[in-house]
């Protein structure tokens, strides 16, 4: 397969593993965080940990739309999905968050009329189906998702379909980035960016992080191959004391992004003044709600939502796992108490969370050679 | 390409996935596309401009953010 296959090249992968070894400095530690859950998914998956020196440690970022996602907004969607009349549609992953009082499928067990979707299009096919009923769309994903939630409420409108509106938890990549450069218990050496949300807003957000903080950022595919060459761009920058955004992604991300996808956003959304991350707290103008035009197709407004703020479990270490603060397996409850089949924390729901990537793959410790 | 929790979700995951598109309806503004299983499913091209059948476009929750490559 194009664009697969000759990235998956296991000799390939060890030439770069060796490039990477020959960058680094004896005595240092280096910390890079992939930003992207896919990247987690990708690193454990094909094993790109186990080919980089062990003083060089990949930490894992807030990037995965599902497990950032604060259990009061979980609720907020359950109140809504138990509305009479109401067709809940939401992203299979979603389904399986804890809220305060259980997920979105426990409510579907209950009554609620809870449906899987693949992609906002395929609600708004539900809404013109069921005319009778109101169907109630659960946006969440970054810059990557929000697009496709824009043009389907475009869709709607110019349809003219009154029975279908939004509850958008969209949320944006800068802020919590900023937040976590800002955080005092995490230093981190360099950034692999992500490369879908890239391939809308394109690079140059992330040139903050270099100007502001001094460290390399390597917008990076999600190919074992892509991963390992991301790092050794990283490692070079460090190693010739650089820092600059770096396009690794080239192949499918234009450095400006997708101008037509930026327009649709800044004509459906705006920024919410503050949004709660898990683990991260509230960050400000961190997240979209929909604006003035779109108001009639706003979840929020259309339904009352609780709106409480509810307080993850004691035992849950997400938020330290979203900081890159503790591995997964540094977890008290991590594969014992917390599967991905009885999940506590939301890292465990979604493949891409740290903490399922870690499950699946078999990765309950680190332990390896220091160069 | 629906969500699999034995693999991954797609939309959920950021995963963008790259198909090839089949035929175009430009009124529309969509696209039939198949991926390298032959699985079909309709694309919103809305931010991609004008598509020909034979281009490979990068998708992600039904729409089609990037053209990748052109139809030979």
């Amino acid at each position: 397969m194009r664009f697969v296959d000759e990235f998956r090249d296991a000799e390939l992968g060890r030439a770069v593993a060796a490039e990477i070894l020959g960058e680094v400095e004896a005595g240092r530690h280096y910390k890079i965080m992939e930003v992207c859950g896919g990247h987690t998914h990708s690193i454990y998956k094909y094993g790109v940990d186990d080919l980089l020196p062990a003083n060089v440690e990949l930490v894992h970022g807030p990037g995965c739309p599902v497990c950032v996602i604060p259990m009061g907004r979980v609720d907020d969607g359950i109140a809504v999905a138990h509305h009479d009349g109401v067709i809940f549609a939401c992203f299979g992953d979603m389904l399986r968050v804890p809220g305060s009082e259980g997920t979105l499928l426990d409510a579907k067990a209950e009554g609620a009329d809870v449906r899987m979707v693949y992609s906002p299009l395929d609600a708004l096919r539900i809404a013109r189906q069921n005319p009778d009923r109101e169907v109630v769309f659960f946006a969440i994903g970054f810059e990557t998702t929000a697009p496709s939630t824009a043009l389907t409420l475009k869709r709607a409108r110019a349809e003219g379909l009154r029975n279908f509106s939004c509850l958008c938890n969209h949320v944006t990549i800068v802020p919590p980035l900023r937040a976590l450069l800002e955080s005092p218990d995490l230093r981190l050496d360099g950034f692999i960016g992500p490369g879908h949300v890239c391939t809308v807003v394109g690079a140059r957000p992330f040139e903050f992080i270099p100007a502001d903080y001094r460290k390399p950022v390597v917008i990076s595919g999600f190919e074992p191959l892509d991963l390992l060459q991301s790092v050794h761009m990283i490692m070079r920058q460090l190693g010739l004391g650089r820092s600059d955004v770096e396009l690794q992604y080239s192949r499918v991300v234009p450095y400006e992004g997708n101008l037509r996808a930026l327009e649709v956003l800044a004509e459906v959304f705006e920024l919410r003044p503050h949004f709660e991350w898990r683990g991260l707290g509230f960050i400000s103008q961190s997240a979209l709600r929909l604006n003035a035009a779109y108001a009639d197709f706003d979840a929020e407004l259309r339904y009352e939502v609780p709106g409480v703020r509810v307080a993850d479990p004691k035992a849950c270490q997400c938020g330290e796992v979203l900081k890159g603060v503790i591995k997964p397996w540094e977890c008290k409850v991590f594969g014992t108490a917390c599967t991905p089949e009885h999940a506590i924390g939301t890292c465990m729901v979604s493949p891409e969370g740290a903490c399922a990537a870690y499950y699946n793959y078999g990765r309950f410790a680190r332990d390896k050679e220091v160069v | 390409m629906s969500c699999d929790h034995d693999a991954v979700c797609i939309t959920c995951g950021d995963t963008a996935v790259e198909l090839r598109v089949d035929w175009v309806d430009a009124a529309a503004g969509l696209a039939r596309c198949v991926d390298e299983a032959g699985r079909a499913e309709t694309v919103e091209t809305a931010l991609v401009g004008t598509l020909n059948p034979g281009d490979t476009v990068l998708v992600h929750a039904g729409t089609a953010l990037q053209v990748v490559g052109a139809a030979a």
